[in-house]
């Protein structure tokens, strides 16, 4: 791993925790307020590519681990691991992979910014929700003993707002692209 | 940046971060095997007791617990309608009781205890030329660095925004927040080169 892209990862780990900090922010169509952390998350796979984004949210998992409050709300240290939604915590790593796997696969330089999006789009919605919610929903199923049906029914609450956020990370992810490309550069 | 480690003394300070960590995982294991009641409540007590020595005052102590407490406390209604209520009861002492042993773990082993013990854990993988172990501790200093800036450059692009009397949305603020902070990588890696404190 180059320098560079060490430092890639780690300023994007920077911006996920800076994420946490900020005070919700409404998304555009939506009202409702959304922590912006796991976009955070679909955001370094769109932007670094999968290796690069899945390292960055694992610089903000040893950062946890290691007894920093850097998830929102303040929460960070083992305990978070211990809870019943750490499934969607230990997810985060898989899902930037996924999301910048498909990323590199689906968006090309030359491209139309619409279908720069798009595939962006299902990048994130993949990596950020399918990927993401089998860790959650299995980890919920497993530790809280609750069936893996039920699990999932309630899950499917928070769908929308995860969707809301991919449409959100494929507009950032394409804007970056515009401006400062850095996922065709794949190391 | 504030830490979650409490910095005072007590026996819990003193024992090897390494046992705790040791102690910890095998609790978490043999937690999940039980499922006597009893012996769970009796866990909660001593996770409790633990937790509530570790030199935090009990309000801050409650305080970092509460969101994780409340998303236990869901589980537990959601558990509480589907399941057997022996279940239930099972599902929530054994997760509050891990929750506080892995707090105190938190609350009684500094930054640089833990750092160790990855950058232990990372030697292995640095053999098999995976990563290098140092590049961990680079990587978290790095972020502590940066984010008070990021910060400073998220309040800048929001009152730009303002001066021009653009709403401020989420997606036109993230797009420039991402350029400018990962343009500086270059001038960043050239200087930690330039230093040679990522020796090859």
């Amino acid at each position: 791993m180059t320098t560079r892209d060490l430092v890639l990862s780690a300023l994007f780990a920077a911006i996920i925790v800076a994420l946490g900090l900020l005070p919700p922010i409404p998304i555009g169509i939506i009202a409702v307020p959304i922590t912006a952390q796991s976009l955070g998350v679909m955001l370094a796979g769109v932007v670094l590519g999968a290796k690069r984004g899945a390292i960055a949210v694992l610089i903000v998992v040893v950062l946890v681990s290691i007894g920093l409050p850097v998830l929102s709300g303040g929460r960070g240290g083992l305990s978070v691991f211990a809870g019943p939604t750490a499934g969607f915590f230990i997810g985060w790593t898989f899902a930037a992979y996924i999301t910048g796997y498909l990323s590199e696969r689906l968006v090309k330089a030359e491209q139309t910014g619409i279908a720069q999006g798009i595939g962006f789009f299902i990048a994130s919605v993949i990596g950020g929700v399918v990927v993401l919610y089998a860790f959650g929903i299995g980890w919920l199923a497993l530790v809280a003993n609750i069936d893996f049906g039920k699990a999932f029914f309630g899950s499917m609450a928070f769908v929308p707002g995860d969707l809301a956020k991919a449409v959100v990370a494929a507009l950032v992810g394409r804007a970056v692209m515009a401006g400062y490309p850095l996922l065709p550069q794949r190391t | 940046m504030q830490t979650l480690h409490v910095d005072v003394d007590t026996w819990m300070h003193r024992i090897s971060p390494r046992l705790k960590l040791g102690m910890l995982a095998v609790l978490g294991i043999i937690l999940f095997l039980i499922d006597s009641v009893a012996l769970l409540a009796l866990a909660v007590a001593i996770g409790a007791l633990l937790y509530f020595r570790t030199g935090l005052p009990a309000g801050e102590a409650l305080k970092r617990l509460r969101p994780i407490l409340l998303s236990i406390a869901v589980v537990t209604l959601f558990g509480l309608i589907f399941n057997p209520i022996h279940v239930a009861i099972v599902t929530t002492l054994r997760l509050v009781a891990l929750v506080l042993f892995a707090a105190t773990v938190t609350a009684t082993t500094s930054i640089a205890a833990f750092m160790d013990e990855i950058t232990a854990l990372a030697a292995p993988l640095e053999r098999l030329g995976l990563l290098k172990a140092a590049d961990i501790g680079l990587a978290v200093g790095l972020v502590v660095r940066f984010v008070p800036e990021i910060l400073d450059r998220y309040r800048a692009i929001r009152e730009a925004h303002e001066a021009r009397g653009i709403k401020i949305r989420i997606a036109t603020t993230l797009a420039p927040l991402i350029i400018l902070t990962l343009r500086d990588a270059d001038n960043i890696a050239a200087a930690i080169d330039a230093r040679g404190i990522r020796r090859h």
